[in-house]
């Protein structure tokens, strides 16, 4: 079982990663999501979502999903993204397991269902 | 003020570069709610100095639906009323999560300054490397100059700085709902703009209760058919211009929301780089994000192809003037001369209603009817949802579109959050207040 992401789906609107990080905090914020949506491009419209699991980080693009292995080297063709940093520093998803009314958080919340649990 | 709120308020004195901070009240929100609510007392506390008020809703940045919402409040050097202009996009929320609900400026500044707010600090930084330049400049010398992509801007552009009538502040690279002149008010002050970041953590009374409400209030939503559809276009074909729609599809490159909000009231064009392109485009500047729906109708009602209706919203954007006052009074037809035009813009936007409240928003309900009929009955309804939903900090648009978002959930919600009791009775009377 496994939280699926439509990146063409999404509105980019960060309802995944507030709820995310309130599971964690117990409060409204942004710093502990272990899903947050990728934003950096903004003048490009370029955005996605990023999903850091327990050993692999998930980069749902609208193009497609990339699932990186954590700690594998970096591919050298490819522009390091600063904002892959502070995702691997982050918790992995749990998919909100203490959570029993809910199942994740970022599924029950996502207001244009971009976010499935298969 | 313990939950739902960082506590703080901000007073920042240009006249003297000073700035303080003062807690908020519980007894202030218990009278004035939060929004525009307490942005209008803000004002009026320190009406003396001309003082520009930003701030939050109560309910912003939270799982309250749409809670994307900030404010600004100020004396519009145009109409010269209070006005409440939304921050909308993701820039309304990251001013309570950089630390403060509300911000007031006094005064003037000797020279030009910005100010930088991030994780409770602010700072009165010197603008004169980016004092001249255009929002789209501005805000990327900031982002670089911070080293943060996701740092959130409010920023005047050249037509500011010149004193236009028609000056907008700006938000991030994008026009904003400002028709009141705001960014003439920011000019004169020599306030380039805002800079805002922060990481907070909003606490919340009864959390389990507040999450499992909203998430009640958000599976309503979701029932409403009109969440099948995205973007500017289809608001206008709901507003009886259904031919926008062919006009501007082959341009539309995706569509976007504010925070948390179920229905994308942004749709980015793509004017110089393939719309159906999935992939990051590798020019840095393909196209302009169009919230405006009456300013892109305007554009096409002067004859304009879609293209350059696309780059007279990225001009507009870059130079921080209203493109709806544009497309209304430059009484140009092509896009250099509409460019050519910005500085010599004469014209009065008709502000509806009692002139508090923006016709950015459009002035009628969207995809649903709401009961109403008659057009005093329409307009009275819009302003009062226009008031409620700066003062809890909902999507202004998103609640002209869904009846499920209700004064009584939200009192409910943020009772639920503050433990305070917050009645109907008090929000009657915050309305009233805002209404005049």
């Amino acid at each position: 079982m496994g939280i699926q992401i439509n990146a063409l789906k999404c509105n980019n609107c960060m309802a995944c990663e507030m709820v995310c990080s309130y599971h964690r905090d117990d409060g409204f914020a942004f710093l502990s999501a272990c899903i947050v949506s990728y934003r950096a491009k903004e003048k490009k419209d370029y955005f996605g979502m990023l999903l850091k699991e327990e050993d692999v980080l998930i980069v749902a693009r609208p193009e497609g999903i990339e699932i990186n292995k954590i700690g594998e080297e970096a591919d050298p063709d490819k522009e390091a993204d600063a904002s892959a940093k502070p995702m691997l520093l982050r918790e992995g998803c749990d998919r909100c397991e203490d959570m029993d009314d809910y199942g994740p958080m970022c599924v029950a919340f996502c207001p244009v269902d971009a976010i499935t649990l298969d | 003020m313990e939950y739902l709120s960082t506590d703080k308020i901000l007073v920042i004195d240009l006249n003297s570069a000073q700035v303080e901070e003062e807690e908020l009240d519980e007894s202030l929100v218990e009278e004035k709610i939060g929004g525009i609510g307490i942005t209008k007392y803000l004002y009026d506390k320190y009406i003396e100095d001309d003082p520009i008020v930003i701030g939050t809703g109560l309910l912003s940045g939270t799982t309250y639906p749409a809670s994307a919402s900030g404010q600004i409040t100020a004396k519009s050097p145009v109409t010269g009323k209070v006005c409440h202009c939304p921050v909308i996009y993701k820039a309304g929320v990251e001013i309570k999560y950089s630390g403060f609900d509300y911000i007031v400026v006094k005064g003037q500044s000797q020279s030009p300054v910005y100010l930088w707010v991030h994780d409770g600090v602010a700072d009165i930084s010197d603008a004169a490397d980016i004092w001249g330049k255009d929002v789209w400049e501005s805000t990327d010398a900031l982002r670089k100059f911070v080293g943060d992509d996701l740092l959130q801007t409010m920023m005047i552009g050249p037509a500011g700085e010149n004193g236009s009538d028609h000056a907008q502040v700006c938000y991030n690279h994008w026009t904003s709902p400002d028709r009141f002149g705001f960014g003439k008010l920011f000019g004169s002050k020599n306030l380039k703009g805002f800079a805002f970041r922060g990481m907070g953590l909003i606490e919340i009374a009864e959390p389990e209760d507040y999450v499992e409400r909203s998430l009640e209030i958000l599976k309503e939503v979701k029932e409403n058919d009109f969440l099948e559809k995205k973007g500017i276009a289809q608001i206008l074909s709901a507003l009886g211009e259904e031919d926008v729609e062919a006009w501007i599809e082959p341009i539309i490159h995706r569509h976007s929301a504010d925070f948390f909000t179920p229905y994308a009231t942004n749709t980015a064009l793509f004017i110089d780089e393939d719309p159906g392109l999935l992939e990051e485009s590798k020019k840095d500047e393909p196209g302009v994000l169009v919230s405006d729906v009456y300013a892109l109708l305007g554009f096409k009602n002067i004859g304009l192809s879609a293209v350059d209706a696309g780059r007279a919203l990225k001009a507009c954007a870059k130079y921080g003037i209203d493109p709806f006052a544009v497309a209304q009074f430059s009484g140009k037809t092509t896009i250099e001369e509409i460019k050519e035009s910005f500085d010599s813009i004469k014209g009065v936007v008709e502000i509806p209603g009692s002139g508090h409240f923006s016709p950015w928003c459009p002035t009628r309900p969207i995809f649903n009817d709401f009961g109403l009929s008659g057009d005093d009955e329409i307009t009275a309804w819009w302003e009062r949802r226009q008031a409620v939903s700066m003062i809890f900090g909902i999507q202004p648009i998103f609640c002209l579109m869904c009846p499920e978002l209700t004064e009584e959930n939200m009192l409910e919600l943020a009772s639920i959050g503050t433990d305070l009791e917050l009645t109907q009775e008090t929000l009657d009377a915050v309305i009233d207040d805002i209404l005049g």
